[in-house]
């Protein structure tokens, strides 16, 4: 029997479930333009996972980087479902990411 | 030094897995006539992955096992979330599909319109249009 499987796989579920929330909260609070440090994030925890020794920890690291950069594709779709009604829209001016100009130029990515 | 691989194999399940499930289950149920099938072979799935974790030796498969098969799993309950989500307009609906169509007479809410498909724009929006 092996539980390591097992085992990633309920932190997997809380790690998703806990995906959730924080997009919709960090849209709400600072808007989708911080979508490119949200990837970027997520990003260097999965490169950090590969210096980590622990079987756990990287594979766990691995995990919340992936579900990280996931969740900075979903930034925008949820800023539209806020403005459409769906969400509560936040109607409070958002703090603007570094270089937002240069951010606004890019297509925000949506899978 | 040496480099611990076992997070970007799970990295690398877990976006692929969360990518099925956001990407797949829509077009599956979109095109599926029923919903009891495909939710059945998602959890059958995602029972025999979860199994072969258990069983394998090898860590690296068995925690993309467990990954994959954990979303699986959910991906069983996200296809009747998905058919709400179509009756209640928040996803279009497949006319071509008789279960669709179903939903498209008995809900005045549901549309064939895909209402997530536009840019934000900093404030509130009206759906023109909101029937179908």
């Amino acid at each position: 029997m092996n539980l390591f499987g097992l085992g990633l796989s309920i932190a997997t579920l809380f790690i998703i479930g806990f995906g959730f929330v924080w997009a919709i909260r960090g849209e709400y609070y600072f808007g989708y333009l911080w979508w490119p440090y949200v990837m970027g994030f997520g990003f260097l925890l999965i490169i950090a996972s590969l210096f980590v020794s622990s079987l756990w920890g990287s594979a766990l690291l691995g995990i919340a980087g992936a579900s990280i950069v996931w969740g900075s594709t979903e930034l925008k779709e949820q800023a539209v479902r806020g403005e459409i009604g769906w969400y509560p829209f936040n109607p409070k001016p958002k703090p603007q990411p570094p270089f937002v100009e240069q951010i606004k130029k890019w297509k925000a990515p949506h899978l | 030094m040496t480099l611990n691989w076992i997070g970007l194999v799970a990295a690398v399940s877990a976006f692929f897995a969360i990518w099925f499930g956001h990407v797949g289950v829509r077009k599956i149920e979109a095109a599926s006539p029923t919903i009891w099938l495909p939710t059945l072979i998602a959890l059958v799935l995602g029972l025999i992955m979860e199994a072969g974790a258990l069983i394998v030796g090898d860590l690296y498969v068995s925690a993309a096992l467990g990954i994959v098969g954990i979303t699986v799993l959910w991906d069983a309950l996200e296809f009747t979330r998905q058919q709400n989500r179509v009756k209640h307009g928040h996803a279009p609906a497949n006319p071509n599909n008789p279960r669709h169509a179903r939903l498209l007479a008995e809900n005045k809410s549901a549309t064939i319109v895909n209402w997530l498909e536009r840019e934000p724009v900093g404030q509130r929006q009206n759906l023109t249009g909101q029937t179908k």
